[in-house]
Order: structure tokens, then C-alpha cells, then sequence
């Protein structure tokens, strides 16, 4: 938490022990799957406000090192040029819609059975209990929604909920409440008609998501 | 496992995760979480319930 990018030098040289025992044990490119599952959380968990328009307007991606980096170069660029009552707009017609439903359904339960507050939802509850985390009760959005999971990947690798989760635990949550369903939401919301500004989040949901799929393999 | 760890390490920066394109996200957004998850009471060692976590809650009824 609050730990900038500045705070880890180059080619900083991590003890390859992976007895992670707190924040400054956490190495970089955890650091930056944790802040990655933060943007996606963010972005998606309400429509964006002025604040987080200025963050994602300052991303830098670099659009000629790899398809991330120009997702990300796209999103800021889309950024600039989207006003706040547009992108609220547009967050409406993807996940709210007017009066029926939004375009998308961005939760675990309906990619996986068609159908709300199903089995996965209840998995997902019984998975959170076992890992200490409880949603606060404040907002009646089910847990299964994509924002939530995101900042949950974020709390298991930054140590927020009980320290940090193994990369097994974390592997094991990704895998059964996450990977089965996420590359086809992120698809979806890449290709969605409503999306302008999300479409370069699609895609960075996505890569992401498939890179994570990969490295927990390489990792077992 | 030392091999391993760095070769998952390797792929991540070559997937441009760590030291690259996706950089600035880290100042993006850990000082700020939307989360609604967090953890038991007393064992809190991260999220805070900040104002724009309040306001989040707000926003969020619906």
C-alpha cells in the first residue's frame, strides 16, 4: 500500500526466497500484478470519477514494447479525450443499462450457469470465509462481480486481508473463480457495442488475465 | 524452485507485468481501493475505510 514505483530500484536484486513475510518481501513484478488487479478493480467496479479519469489519462503506456503496453497507450488516449458524464454514460450502458439490463453481466454466477447469485457465488462465499475476507455488507453488489475478484487478487498478493497469500493460494482462488470465465467477459467487454473507453480496459483485462493463467503454470 | 520462480519472474516482465509498459499503474491505484472485500475486523493490515471508500459505498447502493 502507498508504495510507488520509485521505491523499487531497477534491477533490484530479490532474495529468491519465497518465504513472503511482508509488503517489502513482495517482489516487483508482484507489486505490479497487484496494481493491475487495483486499475481493473477500479475501473470497473463504478463509473470512473474525475479523480480515476486523471489516473488513467497519466498512464504511459508504450505502445511499440508489447500488445500491454499499447493497451494501455490506447486507454490513456481514450482518456483524454472522454469527459466525466461521458464515461458515466458509458459505464451505464455497459453494466447498469436504462431500465433493463446493462449490456454486460459482469458476474461469476452468470458466466458459469447462465443465471445470478448461483453456485459460484456460494463457492466463492465459502472461499472468502476460509481466507478471512468479509465483504462489508454496505453495498448489496454480489461478490461475484468482476471488480470484486480483481480487488481481491489485489488483497491476496499486497497481504492486505491476512498477509500475503502464497502464490499457491493465490493460484487457487484465480483458477477456480476467476480463470473460467474472465478471458470471455474481458472478450466481451473489448467487443462490447456501448465501449469506447472500455474497450482498451478489455483488452488489458484480457492479456492480463491470459499472462496469468500462463505464469501460475510456470510457477506450479 | 529457484529455477522456476524465475523463469514465471521472466515470463512476467516479458509479458511487459513488471518494469515496463504497465509501470505507471502501480501509482494508479493502490493509495485508493474500491474494494468491498476486506478482511475480518482486527486482522486488517491493509484497507482502510477511506472517504472515497465511503463514497464508493454511497455510490454503490443501488
Amino acid at each position: 500500500m502507498g508504495r510507488s514505483e520509485e521505491d523499487v530500484p531497477e534491477g533490484l536484486n530479490l532474495p529468491e526466497n519465497n518465504e513472503i513475510s511482508g509488503e517489502r518481501g513482495i517482489p516487483e513484478e508482484d507489486m505490479q500484478r497487484a496494481s493491475l488487479y487495483g486499475l481493473l478493480a477500479r475501473v470497473l467496479a463504478e463509473p470512473m470519477g474525475d479523480e480515476t479519469l486523471e489516473v488513467v489519462r497519466a498512464l504511459e503506456g508504450q505502445s511499440d514494447a508489447n500488445e500491454l503496453g499499447g493497451a494501455f497507450a490506447a486507454l490513456a488516449a481514450v482518456a483524454v479525450k472522454t469527459p466525466r458524464g461521458k464515461a458515466e454514460d458509458e459505464y451505464s450502458s455497459l453494466f447498469y443499462g436504462d431500465g433493463a439490463r446493462g449490456e454486460l453481466l459482469p458476474y461469476a454466477s452468470y458466466y458459469l450457469t447462465g443465471f445470478l447469485l448461483e453456485k459460484p457465488l456460494a463457492k466463492l462465499r465459502g472461499d472468502m470465509a476460509a481466507l478471512g475476507i468479509q465483504i462489508t455488507g454496505i453495498t448489496k453488489e454480489p461478490e461475484d462481480h468482476i471488480a470484486y475478484l480483481c480487488e481481491i487478487m489485489h488483497g491476496l498478493i499486497t497481504g492486505a486481508f491476512n498477509g500475503p497469500a502464497s502464490l499457491e493460494t493465490q493460484q487457487k482462488f484465480f483458477k477456480t473463480h476467476m480463470a473460467p470465465w474472465v478471458g470471455r467477459f474481458f472478450t466481451e467487454l473489448e467487443g462490447a457495442e456501448s465501449a469506447t473507453l472500455y474497450m482498451p480496459v478489455g483488452t488489458i483485462g484480457r492479456l492480463f488475465m491470459a499472462i496469468e493463467a500462463e505464469a501460475f503454470e510456470l510457477a506450479a | 524452485m529457484t529455477k522456476t520462480k524465475k523463469s514465471r519472474r521472466d515470463f512476467l516482465k516479458a509479458a511487459g507485468i513488471a518494469g515496463g509498459a504497465a509501470g505507471v499503474a502501480a501509482v494508479a491505484l493502490t493509495s485508493k481501493s474500491v474494494t468491498a472485500a476486506v478482511p475480518e475486523s482486527g486482522k486488517s493490515s491493509g484497507y482502510r475505510e477511506t472517504e472515497h471508500v465511503k463514497k464508493y459505498y454511497e455510490l454503490a447502493r443501488f
